[in-house]
């Protein structure tokens, strides 16, 4: 050890047995540590297949005719139910969401009689009014409109009053959009329904563990469990090591 | 002596809640609105935390440098890993990292894998040798593995440049939720939160400050698990585990659940949702966020975990490498205990505030808007967010001293006046830390960011210049003076380019290749690549340059891989 030469450290070229230890158990933590985290996601990108959701295949059986305005009222209630899907996401951006509230309010007139098309006409009005004049959703006359708008609208696109689309149906409507579906938002509506409703979906994701998706339990419990395993892996063997050699910290 | 201690800190904090009961009980409907209005319930709450804080720190001040800057090297392993947890769960644990998930979905578990997974690097490559090396700082160790005066004072610079893009995210908590309790203005928020916090780091510095860390994890942890269980009982999943029992939350989300059932949220909406799998699959299209960004912010968060100045100082506190390397488990442990918490928190606000009529909530203070909707008692819906005050606390208290250290140890007393005497040395120390609270105050004052986009920024910074130093420092002596340098210029120059084109963007100028470089280089995991470099720059230069002088290489080879 006096030649000079002797002093390098490398830590992949040890010198001792106990730095041969060492290197050997880090590449070993470090190779799991890689392929759970890396590999896991690599794999999962790999099998992923772009899956649409059924309404995204309904609105694209409808959407010509809806577009060109030839629809049956079938067709018209297809597509409403499609964009009330879409419109009721968790990550729906505004300015997508207000072109489907004009969809949804153009469908909702053309599905309407004529004494349903007044009354829905008047019911939105008087909701609009409501809420701008509304300090918060607990107003009285904020419940009642929306009630009644609620009441209405659900009968005329024949909707469960107990479903979700239901409770939201009264808040998508704008007087606004009752007329037509103007032509820019003819071509937001085509761009964001493909938008929110493919996904990336593999046996990965589609396969359910302790209620979790399981690439979801993977990351989000998982990989934690794996990495405080690792850790206290590794000092648990130093430790060991040490012990067995006689080395004190 | 620490029993004595004790019954007096029990005299004087008993009292103090005592005092606030009654006023916690009149007041507990008073929490009840989402925005606006003073919360006297949870006010009172954060009050009485902010005394014990205070309190702590003032009964276990620092009376030499060795007590302020390493706690005298004292503290145990578990009560160490305590620490690591409380100065590391921050603001962006907290309230970001849920925040992150009702914003993103699957990609905000990026940033939860990101956080932990850093710590296998830092233990298995660093901790334990840190510790042997012996040094205070960051800096220190930089300064005197590379034998540069310069790379010390540069290494003390990005340190502080890091605490500071670290704080501002901290103070950004700090004044939302003083906003949200107390009703006062964001500025006045920051600002009174951010005198507390100088008042009791300079009264404590590390030694205090590391007590305080231990109580801070307590109310840390305890305010975030309780509306949970709460939570998952009152909607009827697996409330035992709520954090193995939000599976079926999430599971519910993606196949989206009928407005059937009689549970309602606070404003009296069914707990119901349209079937959204785009909040639990991998990079959707709705998110805006692609496979290449999940990765580059994972590895960018954990190469940063490994090289943040106030993480790596926290070693310096263990009596033994042995410690330090067990303090890890234990950090990560108690760490991990929230990140698996805290995704629970986004599962319910998504299905909590899926009706139009919520509106639209402040991202970064999901956590407690969720605890209101559910109807979380008003009381409990306060400790949470005294325990949001207080994960923000815990972290600014160990960034405040991890720069303040950088400023007076590695600047003023080893580059500018090395005769400094141990008085001065503290004197400056503490005007350290006044300084980096008041440019903190400051900048987060301008609410730049949300609070984990500030704290990502730091997290590259600092696995491009810090982590590659230390990283060869520590394994490979073939790494020299000019090698360092040279790595730094390039881990520099990428977190530079990096952070030009996040400000300009921001302040609406428009670059050459923005849109690339914005994607390729964003601000939050610029890393990816400018870790590599770093460290094959510093490899190549050391390689073409004279080796490193022979005390250094004993050094490592006697003191450090003994």
């Amino acid at each position: 050890m006096n030649n000079e030469n002797n002093y390098h450290i490398s830590f992949f070229k040890p010198t001792t047995d106990r730095a041969k230890y060492n290197r050997n158990m880090v590449i070993w933590l470090i190779g799991i540590w890689t392929v759970a985290i890396f590999g896991f996601h690599i794999l999962l990108r790999v099998i992923e297949k772009p899956t649409p959701e059924p309404q995204l295949i309904a609105f694209n059986e409808v959407w010509e005719n809806v577009k060109s305005n030839n629809a049956s009222n079938d067709e018209i209630k297809t597509f409403a139910n499609s964009a009330l899907h879409v419109a009721g996401k968790v990550f729906i951006n505004t300015e997508h969401r207000a072109a489907l509230d004009n969809g949804i309010s153009w469908a909702t007139m053309q599905l309407a009689d004529s004494s349903q098309k007044v009354a829905l006409t008047s019911a939105i009005a008087n909701f609009e009014t409501a809420t701008e004049n509304a300090q918060a959703i607990t107003d009285a006359n904020y419940i009642q409109a929306k009630k009644e708008l609620g009441a209405l609208s659900i009968a005329v696109l024949g909707l469960n009053p107990d479903e979700v689309l239901a409770k939201i149906l009264s808040l998508e409507l704008r007087s606004s959009g009752i007329e037509k579906i103007t032509d820019e938002n003819i071509s937001i509506i085509e761009t964001c329904m493909p938008h929110y409703t493919i996904h990336n979906r593999s046996v990965l994701t589609d396969t359910k563990f302790l209620g979790f998706p399981f690439h979801y339990f993977y990351s989000a419990v998982f990989l934690l469990i794996l990495f405080i395993g690792l850790c206290w892996l590794y000092c648990y063997r130093v430790d060991k090591y040490n012990e067995k050699i006689g080395i004190a910290d | 002596m620490n029993s004595i201690r004790k019954i007096n800190m029990k005299k004087l904090i008993l009292p103090l809640i005592m005092l606030g009961m009654p006023g916690l009980l009149n007041a507990a409907t008073a929490a009840t609105e989402l925005e606006g209005g003073f919360k006297i319930g949870p006010a009172i709450i954060l009050i009485t935390i902010l005394c014990v804080f205070v309190m702590v720190g003032v009964i276990f001040r620092a009376k030499d440098t060795t007590d302020f800057y390493a706690a005298g090297r004292s503290i145990s392993r578990t009560g160490s890993g305590m620490a690591i947890a409380s100065n590391w769960m921050s603001a962006a644990s907290f309230l970001g990292m849920a925040a992150l998930m009702y914003g993103s979905g699957y990609h905000g578990l990026a940033y939860v894998v990101g956080w932990t997974g850093g710590y296998v690097l830092l233990l298995i490559l660093m901790a334990g040798q840190i510790r042997k090396y012996g040094k205070y700082t960051a800096a220190d160790f930089i300064g005197d593995r590379y034998y540069s005066q310069s790379l010390r004072a540069t290494g003390a610079i990005i340190a502080i440049l890091i605490s500071i893009s670290y704080c501002v995210g901290q103070f950004a908590g700090i004044g939302l939720m003083f906003q949200w309790i107390l009703g006062l203005d964001f500025t006045w928020s920051v600002i009174i939160g951010g005198a507390v916090v100088l008042t009791y780091t300079l009264i404590s510095g590390m030694l205090g400050v590391t007590k305080n860390m231990q109580i801070q994890y307590i109310i840390i942890i305890v305010s975030f698990l309780i509306p949970l269980f709460i939570l998952t009982f009152k909607f009827d999943y697996f409330w035992v585990l709520p954090q193995i029992g939000y599976g079926s939350v999430v599971s519910d989300i993606t196949n989206g659940i009928p407005a059937a059932s009689e549970l309602m949220n606070s404003m009296g909406h069914e707990f119901a949702i349209t079937a959204s799998p785009e909040y639990s699959m991998p990079w959707d299209i709705a998110t805006g966020k692609t496979f290449f960004q999940w990765m580059a912010i994972a590895f960018s968060l954990m190469i940063g975990t490994a090289g943040l100045p106030h993480v790596i100082q926290r070693f310096y506190v263990v009596p033994k490498a042995s410690d330090a390397r067990w303090s890890v488990v234990w950090g990560l442990f108690f760490i991990c205990i929230l990140y698996w918490s805290a995704p629970v928190y986004s599962a319910f606000g998504k299905i909590l505030s899926a009706s139009p009529e919520v509106g639209k909530l402040s991202k970064d203070a999901i956590v407690v808007y969720t605890a209101q909707l559910g109807n979380v008692h008003p009381l409990i819906v306060g400790l949470l967010a005294a325990g949001g005050v207080s994960a923000a606390f815990s972290t600014v208290s160990g960034l405040l001293v991890a720069g303040a250290s950088a400023f007076s140890h590695d600047l003023y007393v080893k580059v500018i006046n090395p005769e400094a005497s141990p008085s001065k040395q503290l004197r400056m120390a503490r005007l350290g830390t006044v300084l980096m609270a008041i440019i903190v105050t400051m900048i987060a004052m301008l609410k730049l960011a949300l609070i984990s986009q500030l704290v990502a920024v730091a997290f590259s910074l600092a696995g491009c210049t810090i982590f590659p130093l230390f990283l060869l420092g520590i394994w490979w002596s073939g790494s020299n003076r000019q090698g360092a340098i040279a790595g730094l210029i390039a881990g520099g120059f990428i977190s530079l380019l990096s952070i030009s084109y996040f400000v300009c963007d921001k302040m609406g100028i428009s670059l050459p290749f923005s849109e690339f470089m914005t994607y390729y280089l964003g601000a939050w995991y610029f890393a990816w690549i400018g870790a590599p470099l770093a460290i094959l720059v510093n490899i190549l230069v050391s390689k073409i340059t004279p080796e490193t002088p022979i005390e250094i290489r004993k050094f490592l080879i006697e003191k450090v891989h003994s």
